[in-house]
């Protein structure tokens, strides 16, 4: 916001105000190097900046047309600066179809929207389409639901549409709650039109006369977006009693959620819309029949929304193409963990691993090899280093033990110990599990009492074969998507990472070093030049020893904290 | 007249009311399935998965519990596959080891074949089978019990943990739980719990009607060793 009032001061300030048009936007991706700001027409791409860049942007770049060297991306590969945000690694490999759109729109602005050629999908289909059209147009274009089960749009739509029993809904979630994704929030932030149009769209071709977007109350920006989008709609006439005189009638609502992950689960989601506990129900009757207060309700993640237009001004067949038969068009991921570039990356979903986590993502962070990278948050997978040239479709992954699920992306290094990483996971899905149902609560339970185990070193052999057997029931047997997903880190890190299971168990060893229980430190009078540093750090006193001399760690007091590591200028505090 | 649909459970056909659950028809057929949580002609949550069964959708498996799964016309239902068994005999193992106070948890526990369990015994009271809160709501209108919390910190309570005025002093929640059944020798001590599956009651009163098995009228399903008399 600093960097934004300072350019508004700065343009008043050389009289521009009217000349330059200053357009503030959702995110545009590329985390790693935000704030941004792109110089038009030229395409200049400044990135983090601070509010004392922004007088000499203005007077240089603006006024003179110099490019400023300083602000400018540097490829950490060839060392070179790139002028052109067209030209920099991180969004040639890309496919920006969604998110592209975010740099040239204002969120708050339906001018914005509509100046791109919003709304104008919406208007085709109410002049020229019958429902049963828009339903076989999205059909053929294959379109896929975002939200992680990677269901057929269409074949979603048309069962909502030919059951019986009105009113029926249309609802966004809005819901997502894995840690490491941003996706839904960054496309509802920053181009929240896209997403009603998707969904005015979906009303008129299954019959709908209320939507909703659930939100969660974490995202306040989104939560105002969507607000503020709606109003606007609705005084453009394109909410509420006949939408462009077209004899359709819809409105949507903001529903606010109370930050539960389980909430994302669509019966749930739909128990929380009626004032209920977001607890999930059977779904031997699925929501497009009985959803929201038992009548026909149509949910959809944001990406799928926001992708409806887009069909429907490109054409299913330009859509189709993009990706694999199966998989076809594009996906966010939120790329983060321990990769240069972090950020939102939207790519065909036939491209690799590979090219997502090296081109893209530039490789790993501090000089580390990528050991694996966990796809689709918590009830996703562990996928290794040796399966990277697998493609991000949905069978693939699923094939892998993985899924696309909302679309997260945690890179892990050599760094990482693959146990802890699934401990994390168990214990965040502990938290997030909703307690209904046996083989989930305690499931998890059981599985996270082993995994810590482990960790402590008071693992045995036949709890890795108890661990993939109860995975498995707790797969099969839970009530929903949440719990039959919960294994899946515990089982893939067990399936690709083995090893690293069994040298905690056998040798009492964290090869990454991560375990406290573990890890030894100790310090090697080699290289320990007894200046005390350490010894003066450590809060526990747990080092001795006399100036000048190597000094001792005594372990029985050691607490693992790592700080005389951190401490030490001579590498002399070893961790093994 | 209800109208009827007839659909195959481990073979045999069976003729059910439209709108029964499979798990009530397959009951009512002698065909005995497993559960906890379910209380007949109380709403089914389907939250202690003992009753899962395999069903035919569309030519592709599909695992589910049977108390929330309507009978339809054709359908085809398998409860005691291997598969089945050996899922039921993991939930049921995880529901013992929770709470292994408990005769009819214990009692189910050693009919789905559970002989040994292999997780440390945890002492909980409660299984959060939600038959109380249902008995409470459903039967006499109350609504003095509910669940509060999420995930392990879900629990059975009062308004504001205090006995509401509303409360009809009924003790039908104790009745139904399956707690309060406690195993043939008394409770259990710490680190002496065992399993002696010699009990062959079900989850209710059986001190009230010694002679039957409440739901269960063959026990064949799960080889009951029981006979009927």
């Amino acid at each position: 916001m600093d960097v934004v009032n300072a350019f508004r001061r700065e343009l008043d300030r050389k009289g521009l105000s009217r000349k330059v048009a200053l357009r503030v936007t959702g995110c545009h991706g590329f985390c790693e190097q935000e704030p941004l700001a792109i110089v038009e027409p030229e395409n200049i791409f400044y990135c983090r900046i601070r509010s004392d860049d922004v007088p000499k942007i203005v007077s240089d770049t603006l006024i003179k047309g110099k490019i400023l060297d300083e602000l400018l991306y540097t490829d950490p590969i060839s060392g070179e600066n790139v002028i052109r945000e067209d030209d920099i690694p991180f969004y040639r490999k890309q496919d920006r179809v969604l998110l592209g759109q975010s740099k040239l729109v204002d969120p708050c602005k339906i001018e914005d929207y509509i100046a791109i050629g919003g709304y104008t999908a919406l208007a085709k289909v109410l002049n020229s389409m019958k429902p049963e059209e828009v339903i076989a147009e999205v059909k053929a274009s294959g379109l896929r639901g975002r939200g992680g089960g990677g269901f057929p749009t269409a074949r979603k739509w048309e069962t909502c549409r030919k059951v019986p029993g009105t009113p029926k809904f249309v609802i966004c979630n809005a819901d997502e709650g894995d840690p490491g994704a941003f996706m839904n929030r960054s496309v509802l932030e920053g181009n929240p039109h896209s997403v009603l149009e998707g969904m005015i769209i979906g009303a008129y071709a299954i019959g709908a006369e209320h939507g909703f977007i659930y939100v969660r109350t974490e995202y306040p920006l989104a939560l105002e977006h969507s607000r503020i989008a709606i109003e606007q709609a609705r005084e453009c006439g394109l909410l509420g009693e006949n939408i462009l005189s077209s004899g359709l009638s819809f409105d949507v609502r903001v529903a606010r959620g109370a930050g539960a992950f389980v909430s994302g689960e669509s019966t749930a989601l739909m128990a929380a819309l009626e004032g209920k506990l977001g607890e999930p129900r059977p779904k031997d009757v699925h929501t497009v029949e009985k959803g929201y207060r038992n009548l026909p309700s149509n949910l959809n993640n944001v990406e799928t929304w926001a992708d409806v237009p887009i069909i429907i001004n490109n054409g299913s067949a330009w859509f189709a193409a993009k990706g694999t038969a199966k998989s076809p068009g594009t996906k966010i991921f939120a790329l983060t963990g321990k990769v240069k570039n972090t950020g939102l990356v939207e790519v065909t979903l036939d491209t690799t691993l590979k090219t997502i986590l090296y081109d893209i993502g530039g490789g790993a962070a501090d000089g580390k090899e990528i050991k694996a990278v966990q796809v689709g948050g918590p009830s996703g997978g562990c996928i290794p280093a040796k399966l990277f040239d697998l493609p991000v479709d949905f069978e693939a992954l699923t094939e892998a033990g993985a899924m696309i699920g909302s679309g997260g992306m945690v890179v892990m290094d050599e760094g990482t110990c693959m146990v802890d990483v699934a401990r994390y996971f168990l214990e965040f899905l502990q938290d997030e599990s909703c307690g209904k149902c046996a083989p989930c609560r305690l499931g998890i339970d059981r599985i996270l009492e082993i995994v810590t185990d482990i960790t402590m070193g008071r693992g045995t052999g036949k709890q890795l074969a108890l661990m993939e057997e109860l995975g498995e029931t707790i797969a099969l047997a839970s009530l929903c998507a949440l719990g039959k997903t919960s294994p899946n880190p515990v089982l893939t890190t067990l399936r690709y990472f083995r090893p690293e299971y069994e040298a905690h168990i056998r040798e009492h060893r964290c090869p990454a070093g991560v375990c406290r229980a573990l890890v030894h430190y100790a310090i090697d009078p080699e290289n320990c030049t007894g200046c005390g540093a350490c010894l003066k750090a450590c809060p526990q006193d747990a080092i001795t020893g006399e100036k000048k001399e190597p000094h001792v760690i005594n372990e029985e007091i050691c607490t693992r904290c790592g700080i005389c590591k951190e401490e030490c200028k001579f590498d002399a505090v070893t961790v093994r | 007249m209800p109208e009827y649909v007839t659909l195959t459970i481990d073979g045999a056909r069976i003729r059910a009311p439209r709108g029964m659950s499979v798990l009530d028809a397959a009951l009512d057929h002698g065909i005995c399935i497993p559960h906890l949580c379910h209380m007949r002609s109380f709403l089914d949550i389907g939250v202690c998965r003992l009753c899962l069964v395999e069903v035919e959708d569309d030519g592709r498996e599909k695992i589910t519990a049977s108390c929330t799964l309507e009978a339809e016309e054709g359908m085809v239902i398998r409860a005691h596959t291997e598969k089945i068994l050996k899922l039921r005999r993991n939930v049921a193992e995880l529901l013992v080891a929770e709470a292994p106070n408990s005769r009819a948890i214990q009692d189910l526990a050693a009919r789905c074949g559970v002989t040994e369990v292999r997780y440390p015994f945890h002492h909980a009271s409660c299984v959060l089978c939600g038959r109380c809160v249902r008995v409470c709501s459903e039967v006499w209108q109350s609504r003095s019990l509910g669940m509060i919390g999420r995930g392990k910190e879900t629990h059975v309570a009062l308004p504001f943990n205090e006995r509401p005025e509303y409360c009809k002093r009924c003790w039908a929640c104790r009745e139904v739980c399956p707690m309060t059944i406690a195993p043939c020798d008394g409770p259990m001590k710490e680190g002496e719990e065992y399993l002696c599956g010699k009990c062959a009651s079900q989850l209710t009163m059986v001190e009230y009607s010694p002679d039957s098995c409440v739901w269960c009228r063959l026990g064949e399903g799960f080889q009951c060793t029981r006979q009927h008399s």
